[in-house]
């Protein structure tokens, strides 16, 4: 396949909303744009409508409302099977009573395609995704990282304009999971294939994806890249979905900001008042002298190279991951002074008090 | 690689596949005649070529098959031409039904093509407009099935409903009124007795009221609840008074089902106990035998049976206590029968609710101290309660629609399905037959839908507890003996009725000259080995459709959403709750004149069997796809695979044994099904339990116990042959579709 690259085609969702009743409200509005090639996920606590959308791009649900564009093209009314899009489920879906090779050849089959062409490309894509040799395996006969692989093949062999994932490494156990998700990736850019990914991970999002679209109650968040979203949340919920943080109130005065009585310098472009302070755990550093904001150390767990800490202060609780275990090893009840490097700070409006569903 | 090129779907896209099927209607329109003269199917009378009709209204078929034809073929935008492609197809086979049914012309062979063509031409164009959310296939499925449901199950229905209150083209209550005063219905007080029925069923009245006061006292209840009980006590004491003491189809028809549900209510029960808890191997072992036995039986031929046993010239009876009695005909015959015929399924339905007891739960009440007595009153009792009343209820129905053994053993009484087939087949009066089928039906549908009600979904469809883990104490030894007693005598008498059958068929007159002769088996091979491959025959073809229909309506149930879903799987009941000589008077009276003629063929019977066993199929269907990840349909979609293809290549192949269970319980239950068929028989068209019933009624008992023995052990060798086949498939695909 990789004399005949797969033409990259764009996705576009325009306003689509998708209601299962009158009250159940799965997709709210949606807009959204897969640049041609690139790996978007959508991301999200379970509910949130990430795998409606997925499914609505497939053709497996039908949009209540707003259109739907693969390759410029509206398919919002077009059944599933005339669409040149392909799915990776979650729980595989292979067909037990059909071998490897016949699992991975049937979309081809279906197609009516020459034998031959069946025959060299289904073992084409078994070969990609390093499966060869176990064609005439049962499909059963495999663990659950090669099953899933098959379920890739299946879905590559078709050279579709669009691949779609949805969950697909749930079911495989952490270590597989990261194996199979950079190859995922991999073949992914080798290709150049238009992908939309559906997780609840963020770990897995942020490692696989070009851009991470957040979704909550139907409704996208916030997109962007996964360091846009990591170092520039939108809103609490987006920071507190995609890794860590503790949530402080302060004030900003358009160069430095406030929390308590420790002010420290910091740039971003948001009116000067009220804020809510972001703030990583890796962005924590302990202050040697007694320049900082004062805590109290509330717990601390030791995890080898790094100790994750809780630090009580007046205005929240802070946790925060010190590489090591500091200068001097800190109690419970100790006093503390903590300093902020500004990278890992994010100021909210003030008001934001949006809760993560999940936590 | 080097033949890569992308699977392209586009192209599809261009034209619509709806110019097939529309190409199709317009040459069946052309080629063939629209209609037909009275039976001839395959004729290629001119007269009756839409040129010759001398009707323009006829035309407009053509004109929106062309219409379908041209758009399908424009590049029109897809949901355009879909929304055009229902228009036309749904007019054109409109104005193709209403002209037929406007002038009542029977259907030829370019009607039933090109109307089945515009079907799909709709279908076609549901699909592409979006308004089913699927694609061609199932859009034409879903129309197809409802468009079955109407034409073979309501529109039969509605026939019997209106032919009870319209006689000679006029609406009149007269025919409902006489019918329900005349005695053949009800009879209570009978001027040639000496004694007077309406007062013993006074004094039966009375007697309730005294019982319900007692009952009353004994709780202390208030006033009004205690007037409350006795007023209800009155009327059930009546009620069975009535019963007893009147005469007439509907007090007899009230009678037989309380006493057959109540015995064999309890008779399921003992089986159901037994076989979860005896302690004796063989008698479970046996149980699944029983089970089998009214799969392979004729629902009659247990009553043919106790006529060898119980009748004027019985075994018992006569030749070993010299009693030459007609005892058996009548009430005790019909119920004993019955009782006999429905246990098994009283068993089936008990031993759900028995399986879905816990052990945990009694011997958690026994930790507490409670001793056997008490534990079955308090824990299982109560558990047991819903399942006994659900098969209470199935065998209530079963007794109201059961139609063989009162007429064979009715003796003086009449019955009310029996009633349907006289009024037709005896008094000529389809009128009448039409208010007794409308009686029955409306009867047998408000059991049938309370029980839904009541009990819930789980309830018609066949009960599969899960296995029990755990294991339950074995019953008290003085209990088990009297069950084991029960279920004794039971099996003795249906061993010795089976017994009696085959044994009658090799003797040469039963009770008179019992030597041993072939001479039974040499009349059914002249007389009846022809009838019997007819109704192999007919029972196969349409074994085929109803397996088929009732997966394809399965399927669309469980896996589809469409407007009207909640329509097909209410038709589908009716179908299922239907008593069988309701649906016989029904097709007789709808198909037997207009656009719809059908009779006299074996094309009415082959569709009575497919509707009537569909419902099996259905239940069959359901249970696979419900162990069938969704997922594995929607990645073979998302391979391109339309739904036809999708059900071809990976549902089939998956259900691939409850398809052939369904297939062969179709034809089973064809080969002994009775009830609805007898109407529909003509003398080309003669099926084999009709033959049966016939030999028995003119007294040809030889060769009617040769033509059952035939029957039962073929049916037997069916079932078995299914069982070896699904024991050895089942091995091969543990964890199919897990």
């Amino acid at each position: 396949m990789t004399s005949s690259p797969i033409r990259a085609a764009p996705v576009r969702l325009e306003d689509v909303t998708k209601l299962f009743s009158k009250e159940v409200v799965a997709v709210d509005q949606v807009d959204l744009t897969v640049e041609p090639g690139t790996l978007v996920t959508l991301l999200g606590p379970s509910g949130c409508g990430k795998t409606t959308t997925l499914r609505m791009i497939a053709g497996l649900e039908r949009a209540t409302s707003g259109r739907i564009f693969i390759d410029d093209e509206e398919v919002t009314r077009l059944p599933a099977n005339l669409r040149d899009v392909t799915m990776v489920f979650q729980s595989y879906a292979l067909f037990p009573h059909m071998n490897v090779f016949e699992n991975v050849a049937y979309g081809l089959q279906v197609a009516r395609q020459p034998k031959e062409a069946i025959r060299s490309q289904t073992l084409e894509a078994l070969a990609m995704v390093g499966l060869e040799g176990l064609e005439n395996r049962a499909t059963n006969a495999l663990s659950g990282g090669q099953q899933q692989r098959v379920a890739l093949a299946r879905a590559l062999v078709m050279q579709p304009k669009v691949l779609l994932f949805d969950e697909p490494l749930s079911n495989l156990d952490a270590k597989l999971r990261k194996r199979v998700r950079e190859d995922i990736r991999d073949l992914q850019k080798r290709l150049g294939i238009t992908s939309v990914y559906v997780t609840h991970d963020q770990e897995e999002a942020l490692a696989i994806s070009d851009e991470i679209v957040v979704m909550n109650l139907g409704r996208i968040v916030q997109r962007g890249t996964p360091h846009e979203l990591y170092s520039r949340p939108a809103t609490r919920f987006v920071a507190d979905f995609i890794g860590s943080a503790s949530f402080l109130a302060g004030h900003y005065d358009g160069k430095a900001v406030t929390i308590g009585g420790f002010s420290f310098p910091h740039q971003q472009e948001t009116p000067a008042g009220e804020v809510t302070v972001m703030i990583r755990p890796e962005a924590i550093r302990l202050s040697t002298d007694r320049a900082g904001l004062e805590t109290t150390v509330r717990s601390s767990s030791y995890l080898g190279a790094v100790t994750d800490f809780v630090f009580s202060s007046p205005h929240g609780d802070i946790a925060a991951t010190i590489p090591g275990e500091g200068l001097t090893p800190l109690l419970r009840d100790d006093t503390a002074y903590l300093t902020f490097r500004s990278a890992g700070i994010h100021l909210l409006p003030a008001n934001d008090r949006h809760k993560n569903p999940d936590s | 690689m080097a033949t890569a090129h992308a699977v392209s779907t586009r192209r599809d896209l261009r034209f619509s596949g709806a110019w097939i099927p529309a190409l199709i209607a317009g040459i069946a329109f052309l080629a063939l005649p629209f209609g037909r003269p009275d039976r001839a199917f395959f004729t290629l009378d001119p007269a009756f070529r839409p040129w010759a009709l001398g009707s323009l209204w006829v035309w407009l078929v053509l004109a929106f098959a062309l219409l379908a034809l041209i758009a399908s073929l424009l590049p029109l935008r897809v949901t355009a031409r879909g929304e055009l492609l229902t228009v036309a197809g749904g007019l054109g086979l409109l104005s193709g039904v209403s002209w037929l049914m406007g002038t009542g012309t029977p259907f030829g062979m370019g009607a039933l093509l090109s109307l089945i063509a515009l079907v799909v031409v709709t279908g076609y164009g549901l699909s592409e407009s979006g308004r089913i959310q699927s694609d061609a296939f199932v859009a034409s499925s879903i129309l197809f099935v409802s468009l079955f449901i109407i034409l073979f199950i309501l529109f039969p229905l509605f026939i019997v409903l209106r032919t009870a209150v319209f006689v000679d083209g006029s609406f009149t209550l007269n025919k409902v009124w006489s019918t329900l005063n005349s005695p053949l219905f009800i009879f209570a007080e009978n001027p040639y007795t000496e004694q007077s029925e309406l007062a013993l069923m006074s004094r039966f009245a009375v007697i309730g009221t005294v019982l319900g006061a007692l009952w009353a006292l004994s709780r202390r209840l208030k006033f009004a609840r205690f007037a409350l009980t006795c007023g209800v006590a009155a009327a059930v004491g009546f009620f069975i008074g009535f019963m007893i003491y009147g005469r007439g189809a509907l007090p007899t028809s009230l009678l037989v089902a309380t006493i057959v549900a109540t015995v064999s209510t309890l008779t399921g029960l003992v089986f159901a106990l037994l076989g979860q808890r005896t302690r004796f191997g063989f008698v479970q072992r046996s149980l699944g035998a029983i089970s089998l036995l009214p799969i392979i039986t004729p629902p009659f031929i247990l009553a043919f049976a106790l006529i060898f046993m119980f009748g004027r010239r019985g075994i018992v009876t006569y030749q070993l206590f010299d009693i030459s009695s007609n005892a058996i005909f009548g009430i005790v015959g019909v119920s004993l029968a019955q009782i006999l015929a429905f246990t098994p399924i009283a068993y089936l339905v008990i031993r759900g609710s028995v399986a879905s007891l816990d052990p945990a739960l009694e011997e958690a009440s026994q930790t507490l101290g409670a001793d056997r007595w008490t534990l079955f009153r308090t824990v299982t009792w109560p558990l047991l309660r819903p399942g006994l009343a659900n098969a209470f209820l199935l065998t209530v129905i079963e007794s109201f629609a059961d139609f063989g053994n009162p007429l064979i053993l009715g003796g003086d009484r009449g019955y009310l399905a029996t009633e349907v087939f006289s009024a037709f087949a005896a008094r000529f009066d389809p009128n009448e037959a039409a208010v007794y089928g409308s009686v029955l039906l409306s009867m047998v549908l408000v059991i049938f839908f309370a029980q839904r009600w009541w009990l819930g979904r789980s309830s018609f469809v066949t009960v599969t507890g899960k296995p029990s883990s755990g294991s339950f104490a074995h019953l008290p030894r003085v209990m088990e003996g009297l069950l084991l007693s029960v279920f004794a005598l039971w099996t003795l008498l249906v061993l010795m009725l089976y017994f009696s059958i085959l044994y009658g068929s090799f003797v040469q007159l039963w009770g008179i000259n019992n030597t041993l002769t072939l001479k039974n088996y040499r009349d059914f091979m002249t007389i009846g080995w022809p009838v019997f491959l007819y109704t192999a025959r007919v029972a196969a073809v349409s074994a085929i459709p109803a397996a088929f229909l009732g997966f394809l309506i399965a399927y669309l149930v469980v896996r589809q959403r469409f407007f009207g879903r909640s329509f097909v799987e209410f038709g589908s009941m009716l179908s299922f709750a239907t008593p069988g000589t309701v649906m016989g008077v029904a097709y007789i009276l709808a198909f037997n004149v207009g656009p719809w003629l059908l009779t006299a063929s074996s094309v009415i019977i082959a569709i009575a069997f497919v509707f009537r066993n569909m419902p099996v199929a259905i239940r069959g269907g359901v249970a696979g796809l419900a162990q069938i990840d969704p997922s594995l349909e929607e990645a073979s979609t998302t391979l391109r695979a339309s739904s036809s293809v999708t059900l071809r290549r990976i549902l089939v192949p998956l259900l691939i044994i409850p398809l052939i269970g369904g297939l062969i319980f179709a034809f089973v239950r064809a080969m002994t099904a009775i009830s609805q068929v007898i109407f529909l028989v003509s003398p080309g068209n003669m099926l084999a339990t009709v033959l049966l019933l016939g030999w028995v009624e003119q007294g040809q008992l030889g060769r009617a116990a040769a033509m059952g023995s035939i029957l039962i052990v073929s049916m037997l060798t069916v079932i078995l042959l299914l069982m070896l086949l699904t024991r050895r498939r089942d091995a091969g695909v543990v964890g199919v579709g897990a």
